[in-house]
């Protein structure tokens, strides 16, 4: 099938939109739950709506996904509120109660899940497809549940904007200024319950928790401002759905979820490899470029003080003798600085004793030394 | 409102205020008031409580009992006329914003819902900062600032709330010299125009050249008052205790003898 069959395909279009809307919703919710250092959240809301699908389903007696995506938001919540109250009334720290609800409730979903399935119901084929999600499945009734959703979700963080932000920010001061700040906290965590709820269909309650970081950990390297960040992240979002539904049509059989992820992570890693002013590449970039601005500025300064020293500006320097005194082949150093036109090469005069090349500062060199000398001098007092 | 005022001429009135922390007791049956236009300095041991008192009259920590008027009222009707400086590593400074985007966000409460900040909070925002000396980083994004700058516009956010009560926990913790002189030089300043300013201070040197009221604190009320009463070395013992190696400085700038007599034993 070329590419160009495969968009006018039927079943593609609906798990692309599908995914693409997936995207967007956690793009936009996991920025805030990211700077809030509340990633993990995402993944115990996630591991816990699958008590909460099982649930639904005994309920409903069928896979029916109005009261499977009910139990799966009414557990995900039950789990936020019991990571708040092991928060509040015990000791714990926010990460271990994460840790504590997401395998308590996980394992009573799995538990559940392995009744069901030793029921012999007819009709609990592809329950277990909620683990790792089953794109394909999605049909157009799905599309709007999620669509909705996910417009509910923007128009709330669009009202919201300035509340979310500063209570993201800074909670406490928010609680100054008279907002309640317990309240929007707690939207917070249930429209990402919601996005969980959107995505459960799709990637399954597994992956979902990459879904509601990674977009959001990739736009934050590129950008310095939260209005673009929840952009950028909305954007990746919408992307990497997209991509991995397409891969996925495009290979026999390949699961959509994770071909998702997949496609996240991948814009992740570029985004930490070469973000600029954040990415590793940069900073490596920047480490090396200050530590040769540190050496060759020390091998300037040594020549200088040599000079000083001998009461001969033109005085020549055995680079040997500059080896010796940094510990280090400064050869480098002082071709960078003739680069410059800081320093001159001087071929030994005949006659002398040593074999070695000797360096002399030139005119611009000395201002230089100079005004690095003056400028250390001005920052240590 | 018909209600009447309780305590209206104190800018701060703290009644039996009593904080605790999973059964202990954080603070404990505190009575302060703190008249207006003072700058007030609330210092005390590590653990005292200083922190507690500062969020507990904000409500940003429950008290099992006490009540806190603020100019007679209490803070729920006082907000408007609070502004915070909280501690500068409560927040994460890695956040995605600028400093004066920091600042604006001092006029949230003011602004209230589905508003959204406009010109005219920015041009405020750019006064507060320029009082701070740091208009020309507005737009600077704030991990990009020093320790001292971060305090600043802590300090400007503040200042956009034109309060009459400044509440201000440790601002003069981790920055330099230039910075504290620049923070005190404002905090005087705002003394001047009659607002109260009570700063939570961990500097037992500089207390008596920054302050000119002091509450002595370690978990209760150890003195209050004026700092020429207050800060005697009796008094710093008490809250104090055996930390005495912080109080090396106080027999020489007490005239009083008999608390001379009473610290130089234990030094």
């Amino acid at each position: 099938m070329t590419l160009l069959s495969l968009l006018g395909d039927y079943t593609l279009q609906k798990v692309a939109i599908g995914a693409a809307l997936l995207g967007l919703i956690s793009g936009v919710l996991g920025s805030f739950a990211v700077l809030r250092k509340q990633s993990l959240l995402g993944d115990t809301l996630s591991h816990a709506a699958l008590p909460g699908v099982c649930l639904g389903f005994i309920i409903a007696g069928g896979r029916e996904l109005g009261s499977i995506l009910t139990g799966a938001l009414m557990t995900g919540t039950l789990a936020a509120l019991t990571m708040l109250l092991l928060t509040r009334m015990s000791r714990l720290k926010t990460d271990a109660a994460l840790g504590v609800a997401l395998s308590v409730f996980f394992a009573v979903g799995v538990v559940l899940l392995t009744y069901i399935q030793g029921g012999n119901n007819a009709s609990q084929g592809g329950l277990d497809s909620f683990l790792f999600g089953q794109a394909a499945a999605t049909l157009t009734s799905d599309l709007w549940v999620m669509a909705t959703i996910t417009a509910i979700a923007l128009a709330l963080v669009t009202v919201l904007w300035k509340e979310f932000k500063l209570v993201s920010f800074d909670p406490e001061f928010a609680a100054c200024s008279g907002l309640p700040v317990v309240l929007l906290e707690a939207t917070m965590t249930v429209m990402i319950a919601l996005a969980v709820v959107v995505g459960l269909q799709m990637v399954g309650v597994v992956l979902m928790a990459a879904m509601i970081i990674a977009p959001a950990v990739a736009a934050r390297q590129w950008t310095k401002r939260l209005e673009h960040m929840v952009l950028l992240a909305a954007a990746f979002g919408i992307v990497g759905g997209m991509c991995g539904a397409v891969i996925s049509a495009m290979g026999p059989g390949l699961a959509t979820g994770p071909l998702i992820i997949l496609s996240l992570s991948l814009i992740v890693v570029v985004s930490l490899l070469l973000a600029p002013g954040r990415g590793f590449a940069w900073e490596l970039y920047k480490l090396r470029r200050d530590r040769r601005t540190l050496r060759t500025q020390q091998v300037l300064t040594t020549l200088y003080r040599l000079a000083q020293h001998h009461r001969d500006p033109a005085f020549r320097s055995d680079q040997g003798m500059v080896d010796a005194y940094h510990g280090t082949n400064t050869r480098s150093a002082l071709q960078y600085l003739a680069g410059k036109g800081w320093v001159r090469f001087e071929s030994p005069h005949a006659g002398d004793p040593a074999t070695q090349p000797h360096w002399a500062l030139t005119e611009s060199g000395r201002h230089e030394a100079e005004r690095i000398l003056t400028d250390l001098e001005g920052a240590s007092r | 409102m018909n209600e009447t005022l309780h305590e209206p001429n104190l800018a701060l009135h703290v009644e039996d205020l009593t904080v605790s922390y999973h059964g202990k007791p954080v603070l404990w049956d505190i009575d302060f008031n703190v008249p207006p236009g003072v700058m007030a300095a609330i210092i005390g041991p590590n653990g005292a409580g200083k922190s507690t008192l500062i969020k507990s009259v904000l409500g940003l920590v429950p008290s099992v009992a006490g009540h806190i008027t603020l100019h007679g009222l209490s803070y729920r009707r006082a907000r408007r006329r609070v502004g915070y400086v909280p501690q500068r590593s409560s927040v994460d400074w890695d956040f995605p914003t600028t400093a004066l985007d920091v600042v604006i966000m001092g006029l949230y409460g003011r602004l209230g819902w589905l508003k959204r900040p406009g010109r005219r909070e920015r041009s405020e925002a750019m006064q507060a900062l320029e009082m701070v000396g740091m208009q020309d980083f507005a737009t600077r994004q704030i991990s990009q600032l020093s320790g001292g700058q971060q305090q600043r516009v802590f300090l400007a956010r503040a200042l956009v709330q034109k309060a009459d009560v400044y509440f201000l926990d440790e601002p003069m913790a981790g920055v330099d010299a230039t910075t504290e002189r620049a923070i005190v030089d404002i905090l005087r300043r705002l003394r001047d125009e009659g607002k109260t300013v009570i700063v939570v201070h961990h500097d037992l040197q500089t207390v008596r050249s920054y302050f000119d009221w002091l509450v002595i604190l370690n978990v209760r009320v150890i003195a209050q008052g004026p700092v020429e009463k207050i800060y005697t070395a009796e008094h710093l013992r008490r809250a104090y205790g055996g930390q005495i190696a912080l109080l090396d400085d106080v027999p020489t700038i007490t005239d009083d003898a008999t608390s001379r007599a009473e610290t130089e034993p234990l030094s």
